[in-house]
């Protein structure tokens, strides 16, 4: 989809060159010095490109990353000092064992997020290395352990360290643009930017997640081996190194956060940047001052990283002058996306979806309270009430964004209320929200096309943006008439704009029943008429509907029947007509001084 | 029995203690959402201030909490002047990074000043102690749970009695209502965070009675800390005091009954184990997360 600018082929030339220099250096140059001081680069490099993968598209943050070096190395250690194992097998052992670990912390800590999360992966790190320190007769304890020296000819000197961590390097470029590549990058960025919604449209989140774990420490547990090896020695405090992972962390920031070769850029910088701290002051206490006064400085001024930075100043010089998205106006091209459902609707239809005694606290308030009603397949269902008389809390019940205290919720006679969020999409049922919840760095084409309808491993590895999935995308876009915006970013869109988008991206799920919370709510009139529209449209191709709506003209006009919702129970149901004339309706929601003509023909 | 007792004793004495070190921190989530990492780098550095003084003038430690609490206020308004009031807006990992940079910074200038070595304040009563019934309380324990006490107490009149202390917990539950309401609440952040940052002065001092400390110390205190507040409900004060004695006894528990060297690992338990189980904590309110802010 990116075409290939000047600078993108000017960049490319640039790494291709780069790296052919790094496997030609250590045949022409015997500079040890250098060849250290590249190794720890490679080293550097594989850490922030294992990071970037958890915590540059995924957006968990980890300050435990050289919990991983010490794994690897741990592991290499321990098996090198017990056993005659030539180190091709040590390495990869380390390589899963950190894969592994890495897998089972995703596991553990699936709930916590945000603060807790980095709180967590502090405390993952200390503890190994409290742990290294105190299981002495394993670890060798404080004095550390000392590996057998390899088997190849002493001449080669430390060269072949120098490949093979040249060659991790290479395997964590390949990995990274391969998962940015396939449904388990996109995957992953749909979590960083709001992981609720990703759950809501189908993607199975807790496995996204453990794998991104385990994929941001596999290659660094193999580094971790080979540094062991490299060393030679191996002690607590040297493997699980917290200064380690401010180097990672620093690394993936100063070069850009969430690409592909900003990790690497950062590696090397941060590498230089080391060595020449070393080389003027040694291993002191002033190296700690300078780098937290850097990682103060990249925080505070250089959020973006080098790469992102320096990518949006090209596009900025490019396309100097030309007009920006935000002024274009909606295409009203009617547009047919959808396939009719083959569309038999008897007088009475089958039920759809049905709550039954639903209850949901929150300490002492019962938003919602013994909660009972029912949605016929293919109509459009109505469901009113004052505020906070528990809509929007049922929706969540419905569509497993909480899980409620007591009740069922069934859908096509199944019940669904322990299912997960995604697996409700996957069953056929769609959801919009109040206030929009789009990706919003994502464009709204990859917004469109994120949506999963099912889920197995093979789809990880399918390409982010397919073909077919695109023509859809495009159809549903034309449909909503949103296409000229396909490649915004979602953030950018006026809040209608994101409503009509977030419509489009529910019905890539392609449900068999939509949710909709407040899709009129603060939209205007002509967006209004547009919308009521669209969903006659929907509905007469075979969805059903379930609309939460303060708009009382469009929900006589649109919704039959109505349920009526006051204080987390139902207080009426049928159609609009007849809810408008319920005394209970108009005592507790209408209130007093409303006429019921007026609200028909306003 | 009286082992128990005795183990159970000096575990509420540092408790007291472990207490003020985390209102600080608790103080600062509570108010900012901003988890300061630096907070035991703080620590450490009142810690070593007080040792200064007390090398140099022979003050008594506890007695120096009068003058270090002051400068790590300054400091506190200092950092947030310069460093933290850029990130009010930015995600929570933002100011996870920002305030472990800050701790990093702390270390390292600990380092050139004082260098690498452990230091220990040890005035005149350091070995003493009084015996109440068949239970031995060490008279620096003593001295500096009830001196830590006594700060809380201020500390909660501060936050209870005053105009500045009601603005302080107003911003905490709703910022923009607060703002609405006339409270300026930029400079109630700064406030805060020096008072939080100010605690750090009077706890440093009076740690450095009860345990040797060098450099990266601080880990240790800033894990210790975060497993006080994560158990007893982050933000909250009233659990960061039941954490703490939590803390302490569970720390002196494990130091008799387990074995010394595992002791650094209880904090690191308590946070796994309290983030998995019951990630409120003990005294944290469940708030709705479903209402989205405006």
């Amino acid at each position: 989809m990116r075409r290939a600018t000047p600078e993108r082929l000017a960049f490319s030339a640039l790494l291709v060159a780069c790296f052919a220099w790094l496997v030609a250096y250590p045949l022409y140059s015997h500079n040890q010095y250098w060849q250290n001081v590249l190794f720890f680069a490679f080293l550097f490099a594989v850490m922030a490109s294992g990071w970037n993968i958890i915590s540059g598209y995924a957006g968990y943050v980890s300050l435990g990353q050289s919990a991983f070096v010490g794994l690897g190395g741990y592991t290499t250690g321990i098996i090198a000092t017990r056993a005659h194992i030539s180190p091709w097998w040590t390495i990869p052992i380390a390589a899963a064992v950190a894969a592994l670990v890495a897998a089972l912390l995703g596991v553990v800590v699936m709930r916590t997020r945000g603060h807790s999360f980095v709180i967590i992966t502090i405390a993952f790190l200390l503890i190994l290395q409290l742990v290294a320190l105190n299981w002495a007769s394993l670890t060798g304890g404080s004095t550390g352990t000392t590996l057998p020296l390899t088997s190849y000819p002493r001449e080669w000197q430390n060269t072949p360290f120098y490949y093979v961590m040249l060659g991790l390097v290479l395997l964590s470029v390949l990995m990274t643009w391969a998962i940015r590549r396939t449904k388990f990058g996109t995957g992953l960025i749909a979590i960083r930017e709001d992981e609720d919604k990703a759950g809501a449209v189908g993607i199975n989140t807790p496995v996204y997640k453990v794998l991104g774990f385990a994929a941001s420490a596999v290659l660094v547990g193999a580094a971790g081996g080979v540094y062991a090896y490299y060393l030679t020695f191996i002690d607590p405090t040297g493997m699980f190194n917290i200064l380690y992972s401010v180097f990672t962390v620093l690394a993936v920031l100063l070069g850009g956060r969430a690409t592909v070769w900003g990790p690497i850029l950062g590696g090397f910088l941060i590498e230089l940047l080391r060595e020449q701290t070393n080389v003027h002051f040694g291993a002191s206490s002033l190296n700690l001052v300078i780098f937290g006064a850097l990682m103060a400085a990249v925080v505070l001024f250089l959020p973006r990283g080098i790469l992102p930075t320096a990518a949006a100043w090209f596009v900025g010089r490019r396309t100097r002058g030309v007009p920006g998205v935000a002024e274009g106006a909606l295409d009203l091209r009617p547009g047919l996306a959808l396939a009719a459902r083959p569309e038999e609707r008897p007088a009475e239809s089958s039920i759809l979806l049905a709550a039954d005694g639903l209850v949901k606290r929150f300490g002492g308030l019962r938003a919602v309270d013994e909660l009972s009603f029912y949605v016929r397949e293919g109509t459009i269902t109505g469901l009113i009430g004052p505020n906070g008389s528990g809509k929007t809390t049922a929706f969540n019940l419905i569509d497993g964004m909480m899980r409620a205290d007591a009740g069922e919720v069934r859908f096509e006679g199944r019940r669904i209320d322990r299912l997960p969020p995604w697996e409700r999409a996957h069953l056929g049922l769609g959801r919009t929200f109040q206030i929009t919840r789009l990706f919003r760095q994502m464009t709204v084409l990859e917004n469109v096309v994120a949506p999963l309808r099912s889920f197995s491993l093979a789809q990880l590895a399918a390409g982010a943006v397919a073909g077919h999935e695109v023509e859809r995308a495009q159809e549903l876009l034309d449909f909503v008439g949103m296409s000229r915006f396909a490649h915004a970013a979602a953030g950018t869109l006026s809040f209608g704009q994101q409503k009509l988008v977030e419509l489009a991206q529910v019905l890539m799920l392609d449900p068999k029943v939509i949710l909709l919370d407040e899709p009129a709510g603060g939209i205007n009139p002509t967006l209004i008429e547009r919308l009521v529209e669209k969903i006659r449209e929907l509905n007469a191709m075979g969805r059903t509907f379930v609309i939460v709506e303060h708009n009382m003209p469009l929900v006589a006009e649109l919704c039959d029947p109505v349920v009526v919702l006051a204080r987390g129970k139902r207080i009426a149901a049928g159609s609009a007509h007849e809810i408008q004339r319920d005394p209970l309706v108009l005592d507790a929601y209408l209130g007093e001084g409303w006429t019921v003509d007026e609200a028909v023909t306003a | 029995m009286t082992g128990v007792i005795q183990t159970i004793v000096l575990g509420v004495l540092l408790g007291g203690v472990y207490a003020l070190a985390a209102s600080g921190l608790t103080l600062v989530f509570g108010v900012m959402n901003i988890i300061n990492v630096a907070h035991g780098a703080m620590l450490i550095l009142a810690a070593y201030l007080t040792f200064a003084i007390w090398t140099h003038t022979g003050l008594d430690p506890i007695l120096a909490a009068l003058i270090t609490t002051p400068a790590m206020f300054g400091l506190g308004w200092l950092i947030y002047q310069l460093l933290i009031r850029r990130i009010r807006q930015a995600p929570a990992s933002t100011s996870v990074l920002l305030t472990f940079a800050i701790a990093l910074m702390i270390e390292g200038i600990i380092g050139l000043i004082w260098k690498g070595v452990f230091r220990a304040v040890t005035p005149g009563y350091f070995n003493d102690s009084v015996k109440v019934g068949s239970i031995y309380l060490p008279t620096a324990r003593l001295y500096a749970c009830v001196t830590a006490i006594a700060i809380l107490v201020l500390l909660w009149l501060l936050l209870t009695r005053t105009w500045a202390g009601r603005a302080i917990r107003a911003s905490s539950q709703n910022p923009q209502g607060a703002m609405l309401m006339g409270v300026d609440v930029a400079s109630v952040a700064a406030l805060t965070f020096a008072i939080g940052v100010a605690t750090t002065g009077a706890g440093g001092s009076l740690i450095s009675v009860l345990y040797p400390f060098f450099p990266a110390s601080h880990y240790q205190w800033i894990s210790r800390l975060l497993g006080i507040i994560v158990l007893g409900g982050m933000g909250n004060l009233t659990g960061a005091v039941v954490g703490a004695l939590l803390m302490g006894v569970a720390e002196n528990i494990c130091a008799v009954y387990i074995s010394v060297q595992w002791v650094t690992a209880v904090p690191y338990v308590v946070i796994f184990a309290v983030l998995l189980l019951r990630p409120r904590g003990l005294l944290g309110a469940r708030t709705r997360e479903d209402v989205a802010p405006a």
